[in-house]
């Protein structure tokens, strides 16, 4: 049975055509804009009110002060506490929330059909008369300056912490967290002050999409927000960002990092741009997808990294593009390799005709899948009016995407994508990837964990350092998953290699091989667990005595890590 | 079957899933869930196999094998599966769990002869090569380092489970060890094809709009004639009484503040009694409304974070709830406070106001699930697998909202208010 239509892939069905019915507009008496779909499919419904403020409004003494306004309006009114908020909506099931992002500022409402006009009620509420309690900005303050050691923890976070200052300097775009200060200096005034600014209704955009048409609607907007006071609206002035004429690397050292995370990145665009189908279609053939040339090469191919992409902020005042991916350390200098040459030849060669069709055919026929749900569908609505993007930009999107030729391919990879002027971060352990990245970057600093500049001479590692004195016997601790087990460590040494023999938990072994290099050892060790022999590698340095490193054994998962001093002669 | 895309404007009743359920004569199961809304198709492939399945000496084998089944097949070149998808507009992936392995895509709805032709060449003729394998190994261990060794806190769950369960086929991670991984070879791979990758140990699963005259003849077609194979090796995943280690101190030197976790062994899911505690497990943790969110984050402001799940599989559970304490705030307290919280609901039961609340979370949470065409297939494709029933994606919901505050009561006394649970402190820092 030879089944021949297997071999190749089969044809399309009759295709169906997708096209979002119009929005209903109307604007209430105090200016705001309402934008009404409505859609019977499930009986609920979902909401998006939007203030194009954000984070960057933040007023020139503190940073955090938008993010903090918006999480408190739902921490207290002259009526319902903070608690009392939290069970009203949760006892109907739905979701109320306040958020604020760089550009904008959005409340979100949804709910089943049934219980819309009580959420609607506690919406309004929460929107026109938030008191912000003294004793729940302090929570607040305190939560969220916890909440900052966990972030620091993240590599990403670090990543994205220097990133932003190389490509923004000082515009706000560079900040990606408030400061623990800042956190501290966040007061009552500061949060009504950012709020009369804010949430003013012809700053605004109210997009609702569901089980509701836009005559119920605008008749129960009416009944709550008509007395929305109209007020003006007080513009902003931010620092310019600067140009940068060649590339800069920051490393974050964290010591013990078993991977390098890279973050490649320049200056690109702001939102509204005649070329943004071009980027957007460039980008997913150098890196947005799992079909993408990044990915291809650096894990298909290479097989470095779980995920390696490309991605475009696209913001209302500026934007960047970025490169990233998350590597083995050993393989931080390899990959960087291969960013720079995929960089390079979106910007040098032809985007081939089959590869340019693969891309603008993943982003036409993924659009209806992204407007699945009530949710989506809300989310891509209000995008497209806080963007000031034109009302039928949902429709012709999928033409506009069809629009992009070869040429323009490449007219963009060469406008967006810089790579002789990219700011590159990696956070990994710096004595490991110094000397594998310094190739590729002329200005590199090196930084710790808590931001502090570390000198770059202490991360070099010197080749040809005379060998340290490893003799002796060593009484060590390794840390087994949390339970710490002794292990007995007797070194003999003829220059720069070394033997001797070991008796642990895991059994006594012997020194097959043991290598010196400066205050370094590496060595296998022979030995025997219930009568199966197996063979264990350690790495370790020296410092005044003491031996601390790292212990691979056979069927115990990840390497352990060890330390313990120099018995006294 | 409309020939544009309408959004209704009657409105919608919360009607019955329309379902067809049957089986090829290879013992593939097929359940089709033709719904015309965005035109869409999900497809979801699950197979009887997970960590569960996997033998000492080869932790992570399941996970390892799913990423092997993007690496091409007889008519598909490797890492093409991706590609096609991707360049018809559709999304994908695969998932590895303790109790299976699932893969699916969702494509424009005239896309779905695509999705079955790749889901079918994978299921008949995987290419196995040792390339493949090797390519694969690194990219598992880079996954490994990315999400669990690189990670704060990225192992503790792990770690969490090693201390509830005592049968090796509970009690080990998905992921694996880096041994085991390198252990591998490409006859586990082949082996492991034949014996789980068979059509008489999968469910097929299609959701969204399609006609479902034309999915069954393609269907037929495409996997109508991969041979059916010999049973799988059945497997025991039964627990004696008791966890498995009660205490457990772990030194995390990525952590930036100590943490801690709880966990207790339960029943089964769907069992009435899990039934009971995943309504107990919502009345604790879910939401800002919760009695613990209420109780330590705002009334004692003694922690941060508060989360909590259930770990949910087809034999014995469990339910986990972890805290990061604040730093001038004693864990032991915290811990007290915890389980004073589940002392009370296992002698006053949840109140009438905690029961409407649940229900209306409950209703809520079911309409929002059955929007998007992929968590429907996927929440059929569990149900047929899991239970033999998709028909249960109709009704458990109803099971659900008659579970009465006695039961819930009940349940939390026998398996919470009690000195069998895990406890597990995180401690920033390497061992002393």
């Amino acid at each position: 049975m030879s089944e021949e239509f297997r071999k190749f892939p089969p044809t399309q069905l009759p295709s169906i055509g997708f096209d979002i019915p119009p929005a209903s507009r109307f604007v209430l008496d105090n200016g705001l804009r309402v934008i009404v779909l409505e859609d019977r499919r499930f009986p609920m419904i979902s909401l998006r009110l939007g203030f194009l403020r954000g984070e960057i409004n933040d007023s020139g003494d503190t940073n955090g002060v938008m993010s903090a306004m918006a999480s408190q309006m739902t921490e207290g009114t002259s009526t319902h506490s903070s608690r009392e908020i939290a069970e009203l909506v949760d006892s109907v099931g739905g979701d109320l929330s306040v958020g604020a992002g760089y550009d904008n500022t959005v409340m979100r409402i949804s709910s089943l059909t049934k219980h819309f006009p009580k959420m609607l009620d506690l919406g309004a509420e929460v929107l026109l008369d938030p008191i912000f309690p003294e004793s729940e900005l302090d929570l607040y303050r305190q939560n969220a300056i916890e909440g900052l050691k966990y972030q620091r923890s993240q590599p990403d976070f670090l990543a994205e912490e220097h990133l932003g200052k190389l490509i923004y300097g000082g515009h706000p775009y560079g900040i990606n967290s408030p400061s623990e200060d800042d956190f501290r200096n966040l007061s009552r005034e500061h949060l009504l002050d950012a709020y009369k600014r804010t949430i003013i209704p012809s700053n605004a955009v109210l997009v609702a999409v569901g089980d509701i048409s836009a005559n119920e609607l605008g008749m129960e907007l009416n009944a709550r927000f008509g007395g929305w006071e109209k007020a003006d609206v007080s513009d902003s002035s931010f620092p310019e960002i600067p140009n940068r004429s060649k590339r800069s690397m920051v490393i974050v050292d964290r010591p013990g990092s078993t991977q390098s995370n890279i973050v490649l990145s320049n200056l690109a665009m702001k939102r509204l741009n005649g070329d943004y189908f071009k980027f957007l279609v460039m980008n997913q053939v150098l890196g947005a997808g799992a079909s993408s040339r990044l990915f291809m090469n650096l894990r298909e191919e290479k097989g470095y990294t779980y995920g390696a992409y490309s991605r475009i902020y696209a913001r209302r005042f500026a934007g960047n593009f970025e490169a990233t991916s998350e590597v083995r350390t050993s393989v931080t200098g390899d990959a960087l390799k291969e960013f720079f040459f995929e960089l390079e030849r979106i910007r040098e060669e032809s985007v081939p005709e089959q590869e340019l069709a693969d891309a603008i055919n993943y982003l036409s026929g993924v659009f209806p899948i992204k407007a699945e749900t009530q949710g989506a569908l809300l989310g891509l609505l209000t995008s497209q009016e806080l963007h000031g993007l034109p009302e039928d930009y949902l429709l012709t999107y999928r033409d506009n995407v069809r629009g992009v030729s070869v040429a323009d391919v490449q007219e963009a990879a060469r406008k967006y994508v810089r790579p002789d002027e990219m700011a590159i971060v990696i956070v990994g352990d710096a004595r490991e990837v110094l000397a594998q990245v310094e190739a590729y970057c002329d200005d590199i600093s090196i930084f710790n964990t808590e931001g502090e500049q570390m000198p770059v001479d202490d991360f070099v590692v010197v080749e040809g350092e005379p060998p340290a004195e490893f003799a002796g016997t060593y009484d060590l601790t390794v840390d087994a998953q949390g339970q710490e087990l002794p292990l007995t460590l007797t070194l003999t040494q003829e220059g720069e290699t070394a033997s001797g023999n070991m008796d642990s938990a895991f059994g006594e072994g012997k020194l097959k091989t043991g290598i010196i290099q400066g205050k370094r050892i590496s060595a296998t060790i022979e030995s025997e667990f219930q009568g199966q022999p197996f063979e264990l590698t350690m790495n370790a340095a020296i410092e005044n005595g003491e031996l601390k490193g790292s212990l691979v054994i056979p069927m115990m998962g990840d390497p352990l890590q060890f330390k313990g001093a120099r018995r006294e002669a | 079957m409309p020939d544009a895309f309408e959004i209704m404007t009657t409105n919608a009743e919360l009607a019955d899933i329309r379902l067809e359920d049957y089986t090829l004569s290879n013992g593939l199961r097929v359940v089709l869930n033709p719904d015309v809304g965005v035109p869409v198709v999900s497809i979801a492939v699950y197979y009887d196999v997970g960590s569960r399945n996997e033998k000492k000496g080869r932790t992570g084998f399941a996970h390892l094998f799913e990423h092997m089944m993007f690496q091409g097949s007889e008519n598909v070149g490797k890492a093409e599966h991706f590609q096609y998808i991707m360049k018809a507009g559709g999304t994908m992936n695969g998932t590895t769990s303790s109790e299976r392995t699932n893969y699916f895509e969702t494509l424009p709805a005239d896309q779905l002869p695509l999705g079955l032709w790749l889901e079918s060449d994978r299921m008949r003729a995987l290419a196995v090569t040792q390339e493949n394998l090797d390519n694969q190994r690194e990219a598992v261990k880079e996954e490994k380092r990315l999400r669990y060794d690189n990670q704060p806190y990225g192992q503790i769950f792990d770690l969490l489970a090693s201390m509830v369960y005592q049968n090796f086929a509970n009690s080990h991670s998905t992921i694996g060890s880096m041994e085991d991984l390198d252990a591998a070879t490409v006859e586990d791979v082949r082996d492991f094809f034949r014996i789980y990758y068979a059509p008489n140990n999968a469910v097929l699963v299609l959701s969204g709009s399609f006609d479902s005259a034309v999915a069954r003849e393609l269907i037929e077609k495409y996997f109508g004639s991969i041979p059916s194979q010999p049973k799988s090796p059945s497997i025991d995943v039964a627990e004696p009484d008791g966890v498995a280690n009660r205490y457990l101190k772990y030194h995390d030197k990525l952590a930036p503040l100590p943490a801690f976790l709880i966990g207790w062994k339960i029943p089964e899911r769907r069992s009435d009694e899990f039934y009971a505690l995943y309504l107990a497990s919502k009345l604790l943790y879910d939401g800002e409304s919760s009695r613990l969110y209420q109780k330590l984050v705002k009334g004692e402001e003694s922690v941060t974070q508060l989360f909590g799940f259930m770990d949910e599989r087809r034999g014995p559970s469990g339910i986990i709830i972890g805290a990061i304490p604040k730093p001038e705030h004693d864990v032991e307290e915290i811990r007290k406070s915890i389980i004073a919280e589940i002392e009370n609901l296992a002698s006053e039961g949840p109140t009438a106001d905690e029961m409407g609340k649940i229900r209306n979370q409950l209703s809520g949470d079911e309409v929002m699930a059955r929007q998007s065409s992929l968590a429907r297939a996927q929440a059929i494709a569990e149900y047929t697998l899991y239970d033999g029933d998709p028909n249960l994606i109709n009704t458990e919901l109803k099971r659900l909202l008659e579970i009465s505050p006695e039961a819930i009561r009940l349940a939390v006394a026998k398996y919470l208010a009690t000195e069998d649970r895990s406890l597990l402190d995180i401690v920033p820092g390497e061992a002393e």
